[in-house]
């Protein structure tokens, strides 16, 4: 537990900041149109970290920044002036436009200086996980100035003027962006950036209807989404931003879905209906792909027995049973064997005595051995469970009808019931 | 249209070589031209090639061999060669699709002019599938084997064998030179294994698994890797038991190569209070480390450094 919190305790607050800053321009961002300008102005970043190298400066040098700042806010420029295309063409579109022109530009340049990939990746690839102190403190005024001016324009209306003044403010919105996404790609990177834009702001905007309402639900929602993504990464042991984007992609269709419900129980009954008849024709659907390939990949038999290993139980006799076990533990003895062997040979690098070379092709000779055997034994497996599926396809294929059937006649019985049910309802009240 | 350039590149190039041909004085001939995947194996086939062979390494000195996206160009240089040189053990796998398109069958593999450099090397790390999670995806064995300096023994092995059965003419010269540059080897080998010594055990951490042959010639303890898998960041439980590991191991030097992310590395050297010591895996990847002798004398220079805080 202390080390959970020593090790996330800063992650959190730093995930805490950056939704503050990104829910604000997420929700300008959505109004605009211009969901992966983020995007466009990291990677433009990005490209001038990578030129300021080829010009002999160093990363995190004044002039690396000066560089990395300049083109950021040239393609700020770019972005101000697409107020000014034609109506027939989505903004959208030319903000894709110009990611994938300043990523190509970027993988051209660092053609010619192989060593700059490093610093390219340096912008692009933050890691929330392992955030500094400094990092935190360094950007904390930034966005508290920030935020501050855009809430200010945000109140005052300034963003929503026409003609030059909204030119100007569009070039001051944009500009103020690419100096935020410069460093929170740096801080948590692309895809985490990405999702702590947009995804609480849209939660607000499901959820609330004037914009302080709606800063505040996306705020609120989004510190949950973090710690529980943070949470998760942690107990899960899977990587910190991938699982955060997760975490808050659930948490977008979890709003969704109450929205969905709260807005109207008609939208909901249909919701649930199509679900409804939607899983039924999936489990309809995989018994006669059983029947029909009992040995080919069950995706859904598949999925059930990973999650729930105990469901073979249900099927297998006690003769299958019995080799498929054996076999699971052969698979785990020959395993712990090439582990064994592993720590041998890596200890042996400095411990001890060195190994000599035909030790070690024998070492080799043996792992290889030890694959082969438990590719065997992973066959045997396979085979044992084909066959039991084989055996009792018919009888999976008909309870499965047996269920849908039942399924179909309640919903139709609930149905007639609830017409009926109007039906006699109506007289009543006109009596 | 790419065809129509390839074409006159192709016969730019015949009119060349005829060109060589004519101009050469007598009893001298034109360079084999040799195509390499990788800087090592540049340095490699020039150190036993001389001035009869001109060696064109197909990945930038300084760039991942192992995500290189070929250019159009690559294919005219493979076809004007006459022999290619490989990494092999599933490093360069884009290489096949190359030399396929090129449509020289000689440079097959099985073919004459065809080196798989990984050949009779003592393979480290051979797992087969991976399936023991082992650090490295490489299913045939860990593909790093040009960082144990005895392994350019077996490499020029393979190289010279090669160069022999195509320029016969030049057999003895190629052997001689590869005689003299292994000799070479011996002596600095000796040297740094000898200032190496005082780190015989001393544990180290890595980003990537780039280091087991080099560990082992030179002793090293490393203790296992950033990653979890190539390319995968680490999770928080993996980070927080890296730092016991660490603390409990007193590792005080993480080794990262320099297209490795630093974050990971920064952030594990600030909390155990480590030292970052960065190490060319390829020549090319540090200034310093321009041909296969300056590789290791950059990497043994460092690793020193790193943990006596002796000059460079």
């Amino acid at each position: 537990m202390n080390e959970f919190i020593e090790l996330l305790a800063l992650p959190f607050l730093a995930s805490l900041m950056l939704i503050g800053i990104h829910c604000q321009f997420g929700l300008q961002v959505l109004k605009r149109n211009v969901v992966f300008v983020d995007l466009a102005l990291a990677q433009c970043a990005a490209l001038g970290a990578t030129l300021a190298f080829m010009q002999g400066h160093m990363p995190q040098s004044a002039g690396a920044y000066a560089w990395s700042l300049g083109f950021a806010w040239s393609a700020a420029l770019i972005l101000s002036l697409i107020r000014y295309a034609p109506s027939r063409i989505p903004p959208e579109a030319l903000v894709g436009v110009l990611y994938v022109a300043s990523t190509a530009a970027a993988i051209l340049l660092i053609e010619k200086a192989p060593q700059g990939a490093e610093h390219l990746k340096q912008i692009l690839i933050g890691s929330v996980l392992t955030v500094s102190v400094d990092e935190l403190i360094r950007v904390v005024p930034l966005y508290v100035g920030i935020g501050f001016i855009l809430w200010l324009a945000a109140h005052r209306g300034w963003l929503e003027r026409t003609g030059f003044a909204g030119w100007v403010a569009d070039l001051g919105f944009y500009a103020a962006f690419g100096l935020v996404v410069t460093s929170s790609v740096a801080m948590a990177g692309v895809l985490l950036v990405f999702s702590f834009l947009i995804i609480p702001a849209l939660i607000g905007l499901l959820w609330a209807r004037t914009f302080g309402n709606q800063l505040l639900v996306g705020w609120g929602v989004g510190g949950l989404a973090a710690g529980t993504g943070l949470w998760a990464s942690y107990v899960l042991d899977t990587s910190t931003g991938a699982t955060m984007v997760c975490a808050f992609a659930l948490t977008l269709c979890i709003a969704l879905v109450a929205r969905v419900i709260a807005e109207a129980s008609k939208n909901f009954q249909m919701v649930s209906r199509v679900l409804g008849n939607f899983a039924v024709a999936v489990l309809l659907a995989s018994s006669v792909w059983l029947v029909a390939q009992p040995r080919a990949d069950q995706p859904l038999l598949d999925a059930t027995e990973a999650a729930w290993p105990s469901v073979r139980d249900a099927y297998f006799n006690v003769q299958e049973k019995g080799i498929y076990t054996e076999a699971e533990n052969y698979v785990k003895r020959y395993s712990a064997e090439m582990a064994r062997l592993t720590t041998l040979e890596a200890r042996s690098r400095w411990q001890g005595s060195a190994i000599d070379d035909e030790t070690i092709r024998k070492i080799s000779s043996f792992q290889q051995s030890y694959n082969e055997m438990i590719k065997g034994e992973r066959f045997v497996m396979h085979e044992i469970r084909s066959r039991a599926r084989e055996r009792l396809r018919w009888t999976a294929f008909f309870s499965a009808v047996v269920l849908c059937a039942v399924m179909l006649a309640l919903t139709l019985f609930w149905r007639g019931k609830f017409l009926s049910s109007r039906r006699s309802t109506v007289p009543i009240r006109s009596e | 249209m790419i065809t129509f350039w390839i074409d006159r590149g192709r016969s730019a190039v015949r009119i060349l070589s005829l060109g060589f041909l004519l101009l050469a004085p007598p009893g001298t001939q034109a360079a084999l031209s040799v195509i390499t995947t990788t800087a090592n194996l540049q340095t490699l086939v020039e150190a036993v090639g001389g001035d009869r062979v001109s060696v064109v390494s197909l990945v930038p000195a300084g760039s991942n061999a192992e995500e290189y996206a070929p250019r159009p160009q690559d294919l005219d240089r493979i076809r004007g060669a006459s022999m290619v040189v490989r990494v092999g053990l599933d490093y360069d796998l884009w290489f096949d699709r190359l030399l396929r398109q090129s449509g020289k069958p000689s440079l097959l593999r099985g073919g004459p002019g065809h080196v798989d450099a990984s050949n009779a090397i003592v393979l480290l790390e051979v797992k087969g599938g991976g399936l023991s999670g082992g650090a490295h995806a490489h299913g045939a064995g860990n593909p790093h084997y040009w960082l144990d300096p005895v392994n350019a023994d077996v490499i020029t092995g393979n190289i010279v064998e090669a160069l022999a059965r195509l320029d016969s003419l030049n057999a003895k010269y190629y052997e001689q030179r590869r005689i003299d540059f292994l000799a070479r080897l011996e002596q600095r080998i000796h040297v740094w294994q000898l200032k190496l010594a005082p780190l015989t055990g001393k544990p180290l951490l890595t980003y990537h698994n780039n280091w087991p042959y080099f560990a082992r010639r030179f002793r090293l303890n490393f203790i296992g890797t950033i990653e979890p898998r190539p390319g995968i960041a680490p999770s928080p439980a993996a980070l927080a038991g890296l730092i016991r590991r660490m603390r409990e191991e007193q590792v005080s030097v993480i080794v990262r190569h320099p297209q490795e992310p630093s974050r990971d590395v920064d952030f594990l050297a600030r909390k155990v209070g480590a030292r970052v010591v960065i190490l060319a895996a390829s020549v090319g990847d540090l200034p310093q480390a321009q041909d296969y002798f300056s590789l290791f004398e950059t990497n043994v220079a460092a690793l020193t450094a790193a943990f006596f805080g002796v000059a460079r």
